[in-house]
C-alpha cells in the first residue's frame, strides 16, 4: 500500500517531467498547467507515504540513506512548486520535475528494506528539526541550481543574439532569475547553517560531545564554507548574473557529490544518512 | 427566396493610401452612409460598413440571389466622390462563403497589414455596433458578426498570431524585459536624438520607464527632446560619466567610429557593480564597438540584431497563421451550414431513416406473398416502394427548405415533420392500423 504510494507518486512526477518538458518546445500554457497540477499530485501522493511510513515506524522515515533521498525529493517538489506557483518560475519545472522523478525513482528501487527503527540514543525532537532544515537547505541549493541553468541558458540566446520566441514570453527576465538565484542561496545557507548547530545540540545529547569530526560533519562544513564564500562574492564583490549561475551550479555538484560519496563511503554514525 | 451575403472592398493590397483615406468613413458617419445605402439600394436586406484605415468594406446581404455588386460600387464612389470605373477595378468581392471566411479572416487579423496586430477585432466591433445603431444588421448579420467575434477570440487562443515584437522598436522592448524584471527603476540614455531612438524610447517610456537621460551633439536638440520626452537633457562634452547610471543605452549618433569601446564598458559595468546593462545600437555606421557584446552582464544588439528580432517574430506570425487559416475553415463551415439551414440534418437524417424504416417493415410484413413471386416482379416491386418512399421524402425536404435560411419557421416546421414521421410511440401504431398512410401525401 504505502510502495504504491511511492509508485503512483514516481509515475505522476514522470508524467509531470514530459509535461514541463513538452510545454518547454510547445510553448502552449495548458500543458505547463498540466505539468504543475501533476507535480502538485506527486507531492501530494509521496506526503501520504511519509505520513503513513512515519505512523508505522513512530519517527521520521529518513533512517537510511534511500529514505532520505526520497524525502529530499519531496522537499524538493514542494520548494519548487512554491516558487513556480508564488514567483512564476514555470521554466525551472523542465528542471525540477526530472530531477524529482529521478531521485523518488532511484530511492524507489535501490532502498533496502527500510529499517523501522532508529536507535533509542538518537529518538529525540531533534530528529525532526535537524533532518528538516538540512534537506530544506539542500533542497534551495537544488532549486538555485535550476534557476541558474535556467539563467545561463536565457544569457546565453541573449548574447548570441537569438532570444527565444515569443512562444516563451513567460519565460523570467534575467534580473528576476538573478534575484531569486541570491535569495534561494540565502534561505539554503540560513537553512544549513540551523542544521548544523541543532544537528551539534543533537550530537550532545546524544553522544555527549557537539562536534566529532566525522566525514558528515566535515563535509557540512565544507559546503557550508562554500556557500558562504559564493554569498559573499555577490554582497562585497557585487558579483552577478553569469559568474554566481555558474559557481551556483558547481557548488550543486559539489553538495551532491558529497551527500552521496558520504553516505555511502563514509557514513560514520550518521545512521547512513546526511544532508 | 434565396438570398446571399457579400463583401465589397477595398484593403491596403489593393488600394494606395491617398484613395484609403479620401473614401473612409469617420465613426460618426457611418450610421448616416449605412441609411443612405440602404435607401439607394433596395436590394440590400442587411448592411455593415466597416472602415478602418487600411480598409473599407460593405457586408450585407442581399434581398435576392444576386449580390447588388455593381450598385454598392457606384453608390461609394458617388458617396466619397472617386471615379467610379478606377474605384471599382481596386475592389474586391466576395459572396457566400467567401464571404463569411474574409469577415473570419479579418476579424482574426489574417488580412491585416500586420498580421495579428490586435486593435482590427475592435474596429469590427465598432462596425457591428454602428450597424446595429442604424437597424441595418438582421439576423445574418447578428451571427456572423458574433462568429467572427468568436473565431477571432479562438484564433488568438489557439495560436500564437499576436505574439513577438515585429517592429525594431517593440523589439528593443521585448528584449529589455527579457533583461530587466521591471522598467519602471530603470534609466534609459539616449545617445543621440534621431528619430529612431525617440521612437524606442516613446516604447521604452510606453513600457514603465521612468527616467531618461538625452544627450546630442546639438544642445538645443536634446533639451528639445527632453522636452517631449520628459527627460532631462546632457551636455554632449562630458556624458560619458553618466553611462553608468544608464541601465538602457541607445545610441544613434552620426559617427565614423565608434564612441564607446569594450575597455570603457568594462569600467562602467564595475562601476555598476555587475548590474546588467543593455545596449541599442541604431547608429549607421555603427556607435558602439561590437567586442562590449563579449562583456559579462552586457548586452549589445545593434539595428539588424533588431531586425532579426521583429523579422523572426514576423515569420512565427506567418507560421501562426497557417494554424488560423484551419480554425477559420472550420468555423466558416459551422457558420455555413448553419446559413444553409444544414443544421437540419440531423431531423432529416431521422425522418429518412424513419420513412426507409417503415418501407422495410412493411415489405417484411409482405414477406410470405412476395416471396412467391419470381425475382424480376420482386426487384419491381421493391422500386416501387423505394420509389413512393422517395417521393414523400422529396416532398418533405422541400418543404422544410422552403421558409427562409435559419428563420424559426424553418424550426418550427422540422419539428413538426419529424414529430409527425419519427415519433416511435404515435406513428408505430398507427401505421399499425394504417389510419395514418393515407394521410402520408397531404403531408
Amino acid at each position: 500500500m504505502v510502495t504504491g504510494l511511492f509508485i503512483a507518486a514516481i509515475v505522476v512526477y514522470a508524467g509531470a517531467s514530459v509535461g514541463f518538458l513538452v510545454a518547454r518546445s510547445r510553448a502552449a500554457e495548458w500543458i505547463t498547467r498540466v505539468g504543475v497540477d501533476l507535480l502538485l499530485i506527486g507531492a501530494g501522493l509521496q506526503m501520504i507515504g511519509f505520513v503513513s511510513r512515519a505512523i508505522a515506524s513512530g519517527n521520521m522515515p529518513v533512517t537510511n540513506f534511500w529514505q532520505t533521498v526520497s524525502f529530499l525529493a519531496w522537499v524538493t517538489a514542494v520548494a519548487s512548486l512554491v516558487l513556480i506557483l508564488r514567483f512564476r518560475m514555470a521554466i525551472i519545472g523542465a528542471f525540477v520535475a526530472p530531477l524529482v522523478t529521478l531521485a523518488s525513482a532511484a530511492a524507489a528501487i535501490a532502498a533496502p528494506r527500510p529499517r523501522l527503527s532508529i536507535p533509542p540514543s538518537l529518538r529525540s525532537a531533534w530528529l525532526p528539526v535537524h533532518v528538516t532544515l538540512a534537506c530544506g537547505g539542500f533542497a534551495m541549493f537544488v532549486l538555485a541550481a535550476t534557476v541558474s541553468l535556467a539563467y545561463l541558458i536565457c544569457e546565453r540566446r541573449l548574447k548570441a543574439k537569438r532570444p527565444l520566441e515569443a512562444s516563451a514570453d513567460r519565460t523570467p527576465s534575467l534580473e528576476k532569475l538573478d534575484r531569486v538565484n541570491y535569495r534561494l542561496l540565502l534561505w539554503g545557507f540560513v537553512m544549513l547553517s540551523l542544521a548544523i548547530v541543532t544537528g551539534a545540540i543533537w550530537a550532545d545529547a546524544a553522544w555527549g560531545h557537539f562536534w566529532s569530526w566525522e566525514p558528515p560533519e566535515t563535509w557540512s562544513l565544507i559546503i557550508w564554507m562554500m556557500y558562504a564564500a559564493l554569498l559573499e562574492s555577490r554582497l562585497t564583490a557585487g558579483w552577478r548574473g553569469r559568474r554566481i549561475a555558474a559557481l551556483t551550479i558547481v557548488g550543486f555538484t559539489v553538495l551532491v557529490g558529497s551527500f552521496v560519496g558520504v553516505s555511502l563511503i563514509a557514513p560514520g554514525k550518521h545512521g547512513g544518512s546526511f544532508g | 427566396m434565396e438570398q446571399v451575403l457579400f463583401t465589397i472592398g477595398v484593403n491596403h493590397r489593393t488600394a494606395a493610401v491617398a484613395l484609403r483615406e479620401r473614401i473612409a468613413y469617420g465613426d460618426a458617419e457611418i450610421a448616416a452612409a449605412l441609411e443612405r445605402l440602404r435607401a439607394a439600394i433596395p436590394a440590400v436586406a442587411e448592411a455593415a460598413l466597416i472602415s478602418t484605415c487600411n480598409r473599407l468594406e460593405v457586408i450585407g446581404l442581399s434581398a435576392s440571389r444576386n449580390a447588388p455588386t455593381a450598385e454598392i460600387i457606384q453608390f461609394i464612389a458617388r458617396d466619397r466622390q472617386v471615379p467610379p470605373e478606377s474605384f471599382a477595378a481596386l475592389c474586391y468581392h466576395f459572396e457566400a462563403r467567401a464571404a463569411v471566411r474574409h469577415l473570419f479572416r479579418v476579424g482574426a487579423s489574417l488580412d491585416s497589414m500586420v498580421v495579428g496586430e490586435p486593435q482590427i477585432l475592435g474596429q469590427l466591433k465598432l462596425a457591428y455596433a454602428q450597424a446595429v445603431a442604424a437597424r441595418s444588421a438582421g439576423p445574418v448579420l447578428h451571427r456572423a458578426f458574433h462568429r467572427a467575434f468568436g473565431a477571432a477570440k479562438l484564433v488568438r487562443k489557439a495560436t500564437l498570431i499576436g505574439h513577438g515584437a515585429v517592429s525594431v522598436s517593440s523589439a528593443a522592448v521585448a528584449l529589455a524585459s527579457r533583461i530587466f524584471d521591471s522598467l519602471e527603476d530603470k534609466t534609459v540614455m539616449l545617445l543621440g536624438a534621431g528619430q529612431m531612438a525617440e521612437l524606442a524610447a516613446r516604447h521604452l517610456r510606453r513600457a514603465g520607464v521612468k527616467s531618461m537621460l538625452i544627450t546630442s551633439r546639438s544642445f538645443e536638440h536634446a533639451v528639445a527632446l527632453a522636452r517631449t520626452l520628459d527627460g532631462t537633457a546632457v551636455p554632449f562634452d562630458g556624458y560619458k560619466p553618466y553611462l553608468k547610471l544608464a541601465d538602457v543605452v541607445i545610441g544613434s549618433l552620426a559617427v565614423s567610429r565608434p564612441v564607446l569601446d569594450a575597455a570603457e564598458c568594462q569600467t562602467i559595468v564595475r562601476e555598476r557593480h555587475y548590474r546588467p546593462m543593455f545596449l541599442i545600437d541604431l547608429g549607421v555606421p555603427r556607435n558602439f564597438d561590437e567586442r562590449i557584446n563579449l562583456i559579462a552582464n552586457l548586452y549589445l544588439y545593434d539595428i539588424d540584431d533588431l531586425g532579426a528580432v521583429a523579422e523572426k517574430s514576423l515569420e512565427q506570425r506567418e507560421r501562426e497563421a497557417q494554424k488560423a487559416e484551419e480554425i477559420i475553415e472550420l468555423e466558416t463551415d459551422t457558420f455555413m451550414r448553419w446559413l444553409e439551414g444544414l443544421d437540419l440534418v440531423p431531423a432529416i437524417k431521422e425522418i429518412r431513416s424513419s420513412i426507409e424504416q417503415i418501407r422495410c417493415d412493411e415489405l417484411t410484413r409482405h414477406q410470405g406473398w412476395l416471396a412467391a413471386l419470381d425475382r424480376e416482379e420482386r426487384e419491381r416491386i421493391e422500386s416501387l416502394t423505394r420509389g413512393l418512399a422517395n417521393k414523400l421524402l422529396h416532398r418533405v425536404l422541400s418543404a422544410l427548405r422552403s421558409p427562409a435560411v435559419g428563420s424559426a419557421d424553418q424550426l418550427r416546421a422540422a419539428d413538426l415533420a419529424r414529430r409527425l414521421l419519427c415519433n416511435q410511440a404515435i406513428g408505430r401504431e398507427a401505421l399499425e392500423d394504417g389510419s395514418l398512410i393515407d394521410d402520408d401525401e397531404t403531408v
